[in-house]
């Protein structure tokens, strides 16, 4: 029998071509078989200045260059390779070492394998990317080498190796072609001495074995890190998960959580909707139970306990099994701190570890009878367990080193222990992190990284990654408040500042009206234009100017920063701006979305100065209504900057006639008009609870006198109300012109069981009713929640009403239904976000758009494709955009939380230095009552803080003020909770008759708020305490 | 107008005259020792080539070529689809027919269903609706889903309830499987046992995924090919039988010239047949007693639609009438006899026959 088929070995031309088959898995059942020809070469250069042959292969580009080499020629030697060495890591090595690679100190030169790349993309996406940016940096050498297409290098699977071994091999067949063609090539003169070793870094045994036998250098990574300077720190940066994978064979026998169900299993499940997909929440009171929302129930399901949430972290998204009906329970009414119920558990201890210990049980079992007894508020809810996680989202965390972890030798060299790491975020559990240097990261702000959470253990491993600091500094603090919320703080790069205007701070509209910069400009330099805005603002993205028409109507205007001018999409500025989304405002810090240059001073709209604008220019009658509305790029000189407080003053002051301060009183007028349409349209009246900080520099002053509560003066809602107006006339053109891909942004109306809770709380404490069938009806009725002795109590209401609420969000216009574009809280049918570009991607998106919408062509004439884009691409845009921009709201507020810590500290220490810390008596209102506590709300400081047991002031107590004293007091009380009624009853145990005090929901308490120290544990770790001392006006 | 386009570039009768094939028919119908043109045996086969797993993109693939140069190319392309169970929807309660159509898709889940396996047969000059592709395809297709027999008893070892059976994933998915002929050459002869060998050997060496989800879950595979198992199982111990594994059916041409059997006739030796038959058949899977019947037999045609052979001629015709002459060749007419079809069947099908050596033939076409 005689074959055509191309042998291998009949013909030579053959060697070069192989090929790759799989079976691919498509996500709508198919199976396929895939047949990928590779046609092998060996032009692939090796990438090293040391060779002198690979410069005259390598594949030039059209301009006869190649691109430049990378590794260097004079690579890093250590001990056991004086003559230096490049570096071939294994997949596994990179898996458990990246965070050694992006070190600074360590891992030059290496070569990173095709094959260990797709590999790695296999098994961790974001490690991935991380290589990838490696590699794309110039500073740590880093080369991709094509070794799968190199002839040479390519592997051809045997029969029966597994896959694994086979890319072993691979990885050792490049190892030994780089040494035999480094000798082979290296330039003459140079030889020898400087020939560097080709060291494979792998952990697996049989590769380690077997690259002895092929006579090719590999060290496991522990043992090559180990020869380097610096290997303690570097080693504790070795990722646990291998560890532990490597130890589940052998003895460490005990299970501690159920296994979870085949990749196949959950597929079936999900499809027969026997179980449900979803992303898992950890609530913020207590830790032991989170929730999942699935888009089959109307309420959230509960997942209750360690054993149920099976090793999810927030955040992951997971699959469910809702739990048989005799198992439901109501929501917790206790407040459960992880700190505080497994304070004493040595991290070291594996083996006598329960994942339910007695005491967690027992608090479990305490929340059970509750929701079998009377229910009133919680009727029995849906609880579900996690059966399989389909996408962890672990990230880095910032936290601390339990001291009480560290163990008395914590101090003794580079002792290998295991600490326990509480994350700043206490929605995820404590990490176990083995290190070598305890002793010095304990009063540290760290950096860790959860490398794995294996059955066997109760905690999740992970290791450490880098210290920013001593705890309590305002850099360390910053920066992890930066990292907690995932904000890009790092400087602007260079490639990123070359898109800005080579004039730099000289930059000026151009003087002659030829210039192409004013091609498709209206010149509105004469109008009498204003920017009213917070004092010392520097980015002033609008300005406004009011003035008579001859027919009697009036012409609004709102100027825009023209940002869009600057920022040419798909540059490097463009990409960065749009992966930060927003500017965050923190305390003391702004991170900028552009480049300093453009936010406060070229795009800004500086007074005196002309400045390139975007102009809406309507024309409204006296009543405010709307006869025309007109779009325009424009030049405007704005006449000056008003803070809010001085554009006040000049409107009350009668003296003040000229025609400026007359245009802002136009202004006033209309936006009393505007704001008045727009509430009898049902907007909301909503209210957070915000406090500004001054930070002043007057370091002599109270510092609590610089957190302010945000005044409101009618400046404030005169801008705010034509921002709206411009921002919802816009949405409408861009609306009008880009049906599909208009980016507008909605707030959905949330569903009425969210109100459930509060329309109860309400009905039962102040016999108010709630009507949340609409907007309107709800404007209404919160407005009738008026408590008279409680002047307060309406902002309360409105604060947690507003919890109650979805979140606004932005979206590309072909991805809802028109019907559903509505923006609840401002009861407007369409909306965007038009008016800020400096600060915020959305912005600067909707002005292209706009201007694609008028037909402006800009400069080049290529302005008017620039608004245009593909859905899925503004799709992408948009959920990053709303990710950022949350963040930036957490961020902002976290950094007020821990500014008024912080002015709570300084000024107890001003104060402990005349006797004891007393702390600052204020009052409080109760949001929430849980079976052991209440949470209060201080509007003073715009903080909430959950009030324990020990931290209620008994009549007749004798005060004591320090935190272990008071500590001791929790044992003493007992408490009597009525969640019908939402009080609770603290006692003192023996002493119930004349030692007690009862608060109730939404009840105004005299609360004592001071910075404490916690002690014994979590070295100079502070905590806002709020101490009630006393109740006012119980209605009851 | 199209049977008429059909037939003259299917048939493809050799034009040789009446005395030559009179010439012809004496020679084949010599008593005991036929003298066939090519010399060969009754029983020999032409020399044919064959390779498989030629097209990679396919689960399996095979070619054979045969020496007067018609070849044939197979490709087999498996799916994974949903098992749509009829009984769910169903009222199943009045009608009789009802009744058995559920009972019968029921059955379906576990025991597979012939419509799952799909042949399209392509032949120069033919469009695909038209007769012979898709009788032929049919044809083969049918011995290929019918090769169960009532053995599920023993048969379970290997392939229970054979290849529709073994194309159940679970009671809710299948395999659905896509057979591709393609005749490459002109069909200068009968094409049907060449699309047989080439349809057998291509479904020896297909592959389906290694299924890594068990029970009723939906399916999930392994993404390693080499992993990947054989749709005819392999003999994996040495001293396992061979001739106890399920194969694929073969069909072969068989003609019978006065008292003679001669197997894999040429074109010119149809033309003077007095039969011509189909026999299509497979192991055994009931032979593990030790019968002497290691062959079953699934289904004999009248392999050939009449206008094909000379002798094919309707009853009506002119030449029924005439006397015969010696030397001149006239058309047979008439059925087949007992005697000649036993001995058809017996030559084909007994232990050690012509069926085994071809079956022991393919399996020795290295599957690599």
């Amino acid at each position: 029998m005689k074959s055509l088929r191309r042998e291998f070995s009949s013909n030579p031309e053959a060697a070069n071509v192989a090929s790759k088959v799989f079976v691919r898995s498509t996500k709508s059942g198919k199976v396929q078989k895939i047949v990928r020809e590779l046609y092998l070469r060996q032009d692939i250069p090796c990438s090293s200045k040391l060779c002198s042959h690979c410069p005259s292969i390598a594949p030039a580009d059209a301009n006869g260059n190649i691109t430049p080499f990378v590794l260097s020629d004079r690579p890093a030697g250590t001990k056991a390779f004086p003559r230096g060495h490049y570096l071939v890591p294994d997949t596994n090595a990179l898996l458990n070492g990246m965070d050694l690679c992006e070190h600074t100190g360590a891992f030059y030169d290496v070569i990173i394998l095709q094959t260990v790349l797709e590999e790695l993309r296999n098994q961790s996406l974001p490690l991935y990317n991380r290589l990838i940016a490696l590699i794309k940096t110039d500073e740590k050498r880093f080369y991709l080498f094509f070794n799968e297409f190199r002839l040479e290098t390519h592997v051809r699977r045997e029969p029966d190796e597994s896959i694994n071994d086979r890319n072993d091999r691979a990885v050792r067949a490049v190892a030994k072609w780089y040494d035999e063609h480094l000798k082979a090539t290296v330039k003459k003169g140079k030889k020898e001495k400087t020939i560097p070793a080709i060291v494979v870094i792998t952990d697996d045994k049989e590769n380690l074995r077997k690259a002895k036998e092929e006579n090719v250098t590999a060290l496991s990574l522990a043992s090559y890190v180990d020869g380097l300077e610096d290997s303690a720190k570097l080693l504790d940066m070795i990722s646990e998960a291998r560890e532990a994978r490597d130890a589940k064979g052998s003895v460490r026998g005990e299970l501690f959580y159920p296994e979870y169900y085949s990749m196949s299993k959950l597929q079936t499940g999900l499809r027969a909707g026997n179980l449900h997909q979803g992303i898992f929440n950890v609530s913020p009171y207590n830790y032991q139970e989170g929730s999942v929302n699935v888009p089959a129930f109307d309420k959230s399901l509960l997942i209750l306990g360690r054993d149920n949430s099976n090793r999810a972290i927030s955040g992951d998204t997971v699959v469910v099994e809702v739990l048989p009906k005799d198992q439901w329970k109501s929501p917790s009414t206790k407040i459960m701190d992880e700190e505080a119920v497994t304070r004493n558990e040595n991290a070291d201890a594996e083996d006598t570890e329960a994942v339910v210990t007695d005491r967690e049980r027992q608090a479990l079992q305490e929340e059970v009878k509750l929701a079998h007894g009377k229910n009133s508020e919680g009727k029995p809810q849906p609880t579900a367990r996690v059966v399989g996680v389909i996408k962890r989202n672990w990230r880095q965390y910032v936290g601390h080193v339990d001291s009480t972890s560290t163990g008395s030798l914590a101090a003794s060299g580079r002792r290998l222990q295991t600490v326990f790491v509480l994350p700043m975020d206490k929605k995820v559990p404590k990490i176990r992190l083995r290190t070598r240097q305890a002793g010095d990261l304990v009063g540290e702000r760290i950096l860790v990284t959860i490398d794995a959470w294996d059955r066997d253990s109760r905690y999740p491993s992970g290791h450490f990654i880098r210290s920013l600091g001593q705890l309590e500094t305002k850099e360390a603090e910053t920066e992890a408040l930066l990292l907690e919320h995932d904000v890009q703080y790092k400087p602007f790069s260079k490639a990123i500042l070359d898109c800005l205007p080579a004039e730099g701070h000289d930059w000026k509209v151009p003087a002659s009206k030829e210039d192409k910069g004013w091609k498709g400009r209206r010149d509105l330099r004469d109008l009498l234009i204003c920017s009213i805005d917070p004092p010392g603002c520097q980015d002033i993205d609008d300005a406004l100017h009011a003035r008579p028409l001859p027919n009697g109507n009036f012409e609004v205007g709102v100027h825009i920063a023209d940002v869009s001018h600057f920022v040419k999409p798909n540059n490097p500025m463009d990409v960065e701006a749009s992966v930060r989304g927003s500017t965050v405002y923190l305390v003391d810090k702004r991170i900028d979305m552009l480049p300093h240059l453009l936010g406060t001073d070229l795009c800004s709209l500086k007074p005196y100065v002309e400045r390139y604008a975007f102009s809406v220019i309507w024309e409204v009658t006296p009543d405010a209504e709307i006869v025309s509305s007109d779009f325009t790029k424009s030049v405007i000189r704005s006449r000056e900057a008003f803070s809010y407080e001085r554009a006040q003053l000049r409107i009350d002051d009668p003296s003040q006639t000229d025609e400026l301060t007359q245009s802002m009183r136009t202004l006033l007028k209309f936006s009393k008009i505007l704001r008045q349409k727009r509430y009898d349209a049902g907007a909301l009246n909503l209210a957070s609870p915000e406090v500004r900080i001054e930070a002043d520099a007057d370091e002599v002053g109270d510092p609590l006198a610089d957190v302010k509560t945000k005044a409101m003066l009618a400046t404030n809602s005169l801008v705010e109300e034509f921002m709206l107006l411009a921002n919802i006339t816009v949405a409408s053109k861009i609306y009008e012109s880009f049906s599909q891909i208009a980016l507008l942004r909605r707030h959905a109306t949330p569903p009425p069981q969210n109100f459930e809770d509060l329309i109860n709380q309400l009905s039962k404490k102040r016999n108010m009713r709630l009507d949340v069938s609409s907007s309107g009806a709800l404007a209404n009725s919160l407005d009738q929640c008026v408590d008279p002795k409680n002047p307060f109590f309406n902002t309360l209401v409105r604060i947690l009403a507003t919890r109650c609420m979805t979140s606004a969000e932005y979206f590309c216009a072909g991805a809802h239904a028109e019907s559903e574009f509505r923006h609840y809280g401002l009861a407007s049918p369409i909306y965007t976000h038009f008016t800020s570009p400096i600060r915020r991607y959305a912005d600067l998106l909707v002005h292209r758009q706009l201007a694609s919408a008028i037909g402006y062509e800009g400069e080049d004439g290529h302005a008017k494709v620039e608004g245009i884009s593909t859905r899925s691409k503004l799709e992408d845009i948009c959920r990053n955009i709303n990710y950022r921009h949350r963040n930036a709201q957490f961020a902002g507020r976290a950094s007020i939380e821990y500014y008024v810590g912080q002015a709570l500290k300084a000024r107890g220490e001003k104060m402990a230095a005349g006797g004891a810390d007393q702390g600052v008596n204020e009052e409080g209102y109760v949001m929430r009552v849980f079976e052991n506590g209440v949470v209060v709300f201080v509007p003073r400081f715009g903080i909430e803080g959950v009030v324990r047991l020990e931290d209620f002031m008994l009549p007749g107590e004798s005060s004591s003020w320090s935190v272990t004293e008071r500590r001791e007091l929790a044992a003493h009380r007992s408490t009597e909770f009525d969640p019908e009624e939402y009080t609770l009853r603290v006692e003192e145990k023996g002493h119930e008759a004349e030692r007690n005090v009862v608060v109730e929901l939404f009840q105004r308490v005299q609360v004592n708020v001071s910075s404490v120290k916690e002690e014994g544990r979590g070295a100079g770790k502070r905590r806002v305490r709020i101490l009630i001392t006393g109740t006012t006006d119980n209605t009851k | 107008m199209s049977s008429q386009r059909q037939a003259s570039s299917a048939a493809q009768v050799p034009h040789l005259s009446p005395a030559e094939l009179s010439y012809l028919y004496t020679s084949l119908a010599l008593p005991q020792n036929p003298i066939r043109p090519d010399g060969r045996s009754p029983t020999q086969f032409r020399p044919l080539s064959a390779e498989s797993n030629i097209l990679p993109g396919t689960n399996g693939s095979a070619r054979i070529g045969f020496a007067d140069g018609t070849q044939a190319i197979v490709g087999v392309k498996a799916e994974v689809e949903r098992t749509v169970l009829i009984s769910d929807t169903l009222d199943v309660d009045q009608d009789a027919e009802t009744v058995e159509g559920a009972e019968e898709s029921a059955s379906a889940a576990t025991g597979g269903h012939g419509s799952w396996v799909q042949m399209s047969i392509e032949i120069p000059g033919f469009r695909d609706d038209d007769a012979l592709p898709v009788f032929l395809a049919e044809m083969l297709r049918e011995s290929l889903v019918g090769s169960v027999g009532g053995n599920e008893d023993n048969g379970e070892r290997h392939m229970a309830g054979g290849l529709k059976g073994r194309l159940v994933i679970n009671k809710r998915w299948h395999w659905r499987l896509y057979i591709d002929v393609l005749l490459l050459s002109q069909p200068l002869s009968y094409p049907l046992p060449l699309l047989s060998l080439t349809t057998h050997l291509a479904l020896l060496s297909t592959k389906l995924p290694k299924l890594k989800s068990t029970g009723e879950e939906d399916p999930f595979f392994d993404d390693d090919w080499a992993a990947a198992e054989y749709l005819y199982p392999r003999s994996s111990t040495i001293n396992s039988n061979p001739s106890q594994q399920v194969r694929p059916p073969v069909t072969l041409l068989v003609i019978s010239v006065g008292e003679n059997v001669i197997f894999d006739p040429s074109r010119e030796e149809i033309a003077v047949a007095d039969a011509v038959l189909a026999i299509s058949f497979t192991r055994n899977s009931d032979s593990d007693t030790g019968t002497d019947e290691p062959l079953k037999l699934l289904l004999t045609q009248r392999g050939i639609a009449n206008s094909e052979t000379e002798n094919g001629n309707g009853p009506d015709s002119a030449a029924a009438a005439e006397e015969e002459t010696p030397g001149v060749w006239r058309p047979r007419r008439g059925g087949i006899k007992r005697s000649v079809l036993a001995e058809m069947m017996k030559t084909a099908l007994k232990k050690g026959g012509v069926g085994e050596e071809v079956l022991a033939g393919l399996e020795g076409v290295e599957v690599a």
